[in-house]
């Protein structure tokens, strides 16, 4: 069953060449047409994902994979194309990280929460899971701004893994976490596995893509190139670099 | 998000809101009394002392009408910074962007809420007799939200793209409180004018309410259809806006 389709996706970001927010730029400018430059981000891109797989995506920085994710979790709009999901998602973005700093690690997990669609009450039956997954037990009413950049990535990482959404999407969660999260995410990964759930991938650790992964998408300058099995992809772009 | 996934997550946002807007300050919650108490002070020493005006029950006409204007102007500002704030959550994760709104206003509702709390306590000091058309009151109420979200709804749909909008506004509140019956009744205005400043729909309500809450009276049923049309407009309209401009949020903030 699909729980993921991409028909035809292109994504364009315009993107001015001096940021142009006010009005008397707005006034000056108009005689020029044309101020920004455009950056098609995704270029036709097209793949479905069918549910419990674990899809990897690999590429060179810049090259559309945090976009793809974006387009996939609904907080960017295609430029074309048709996106269908079939399930709930809990995106773990760019590090995750829209935690409001002023506030403990309480108050976040539940305002987080609730992004998520998770209720106080659900909330409170997972908040130990979440926060000994994170490994933050000591720290519930410290502030966020307190937190090392590691915990801080754990805590929001944690938080998406437990909110029992159909489909995960984790961006590049291993590049800050230390040894023994990262132990943790891999358990995760073969528990989800296990239980059904979708995985969407982004990372630059080809040997933990290999393991996982289903499937592993090579996105090159916005296109997908392949999207096979994971050691043919994985060869290929391994040669091309 | 259904319905009530969206109630949580807006209770939580109003949670959040109140705790860092008086994070780190000593008087906390107590400043959303003292700023309408300070204001009318000022206003009332000017307006009654200095220019003697004499109008019966003047400081409950002033108090009502510096309470509701600040609703209006603090919850329009608040929500028209309200996307940017919450910058860091819209890049991160979709969820409907007018909870963001919605909260923000609401926060602003609960604080006017409490200001009436006051009103209603000096109220009962004078000896101000209670009937129904005081029930009244509770529709304007309603007509000011209607309004203040339809505003709130337009200018957070363009702030992310036009930060000039901050300024514009806060000139426009300017001019708005001194061409609103708030330092003064709408019954001491020169007929002329009068067509004039009840264009405005927050001239209607504040007028209305102190009919209803001061003079006992019954409204003036014209400015009552009036605000009720307009509000029903500009938050129709507003919120069709915010609807276009919502998904380009995240790469706009």
């Amino acid at each position: 069953m699909e729980i993921i389709s991409f028909q035809n996706i292109s994504k364009r970001f315009k993107l001015p060449h001096e940021k142009k927010n006010t009005l008397k730029e707005y006034l000056f400018f108009v005689a020029k047409s044309k101020s920004y430059e455009e950056l098609w981000a995704l270029r036709q891109i097209d793949f479905s994902v069918k549910k419990g797989e674990f899809i990897s995506f690999i590429g060179a920085n810049g090259s559309g994979k945090s976009t793809l994710l974006k387009l996939i979790s609904k907080v960017y709009l295609p430029t074309a194309g048709k996106i269908r999901v079939g399930g709930t998602i809990a995106p773990f973005l760019e590090l995750g990280v829209g935690f409001q700093y002023d506030l403990s690690v309480k108050d976040n997990v539940y305002l987080y929460g609730a992004t998520l669609g998770l209720s106080r009450d659900k909330i409170n039956g997972i908040f130990d899971t979440i926060v000994d997954f994170a490994r933050l037990g000591k720290y519930i009413d410290q502030k966020v701004k307190n937190l090392s950049t590691g915990m801080e990535v754990r805590l929001a990482f944690s938080i998406a893994a437990h909110a029992d959404a159909d489909i995960l999407l984790v961006d590049e969660v291993l590049a800050v976490g230390d040894q023994i999260f990262q132990q943790k995410c891999f358990d995760l990964f073969a528990r989800f596995k296990k239980e059904g759930k979708t995985i969407i991938f982004v990372s630059h650790d080809l040997g933990i893509v290999e393991k996982f992964s289903d499937k592993v998408g090579w996105i090159n300058n916005g296109g997908l190139e392949i999207m096979d099995q994971p050691e043919k992809v994985i060869r290929i772009y391994a040669k091309a670099l | 998000m259904n319905f009530h996934q969206s109630a949580n997550l807006a209770a939580e946002l109003i949670r959040t809101d109140f705790k860092l807007r008086y994070h780190g300050s000593y008087l906390g919650y107590l400043w959303s009394f003292l700023k309408p108490l300070m204001m009318f002070g000022v206003l009332y020493v000017v307006f009654s002392k200095f220019l003697r005006i004499d109008y019966p029950d003047y400081p409950f006409h002033l108090f009502l009408g510096i309470i509701l204007w600040n609703f209006f102007a603090e919850a329009t500002t608040g929500a028209m910074s309200s996307i940017i704030e919450k910058g860091g959550l819209i890049k991160k994760i979709y969820f409907p962007r007018e909870i963001i709104v919605f909260s923000s206003v609401a926060v602003s509702f609960v604080v006017l809420i409490s200001n009436l709390a006051v009103f209603g306590i000096f109220y009962l000091f004078a000896d101000l007799a209670f009937d129904l058309n005081m029930l009244l009151f509770l529709l304007y109420l309603l007509q000011l939200c209607v309004v203040t979200l339809g505003v709130a709804f337009f200018l957070s749909a363009l702030y992310p793209k036009l930060r000039d909008l901050f300024h514009i506004w806060q000139v426009l509140l300017q001019v708005g409180f001194w061409a609103t019956p708030i330092t003064y009744i709408l019954q001491i205005v020169p007929q002329k004018y009068t067509t004039l400043i009840m264009a405005n729909p927050l001239a209607g309500i504040i007028n209305n309410s102190r009919l209803a809450l001061i003079n006992h009276q019954f409204p003036d049923v014209g400015s009552f259809l009036y605000t009720l049309a307009a509000g029903v407009i500009l938050l129709a309209s507003g919120y069709f806006l915010f609807f276009r401009r919502a998904p380009f949020f995240a790469e706009e903030v």
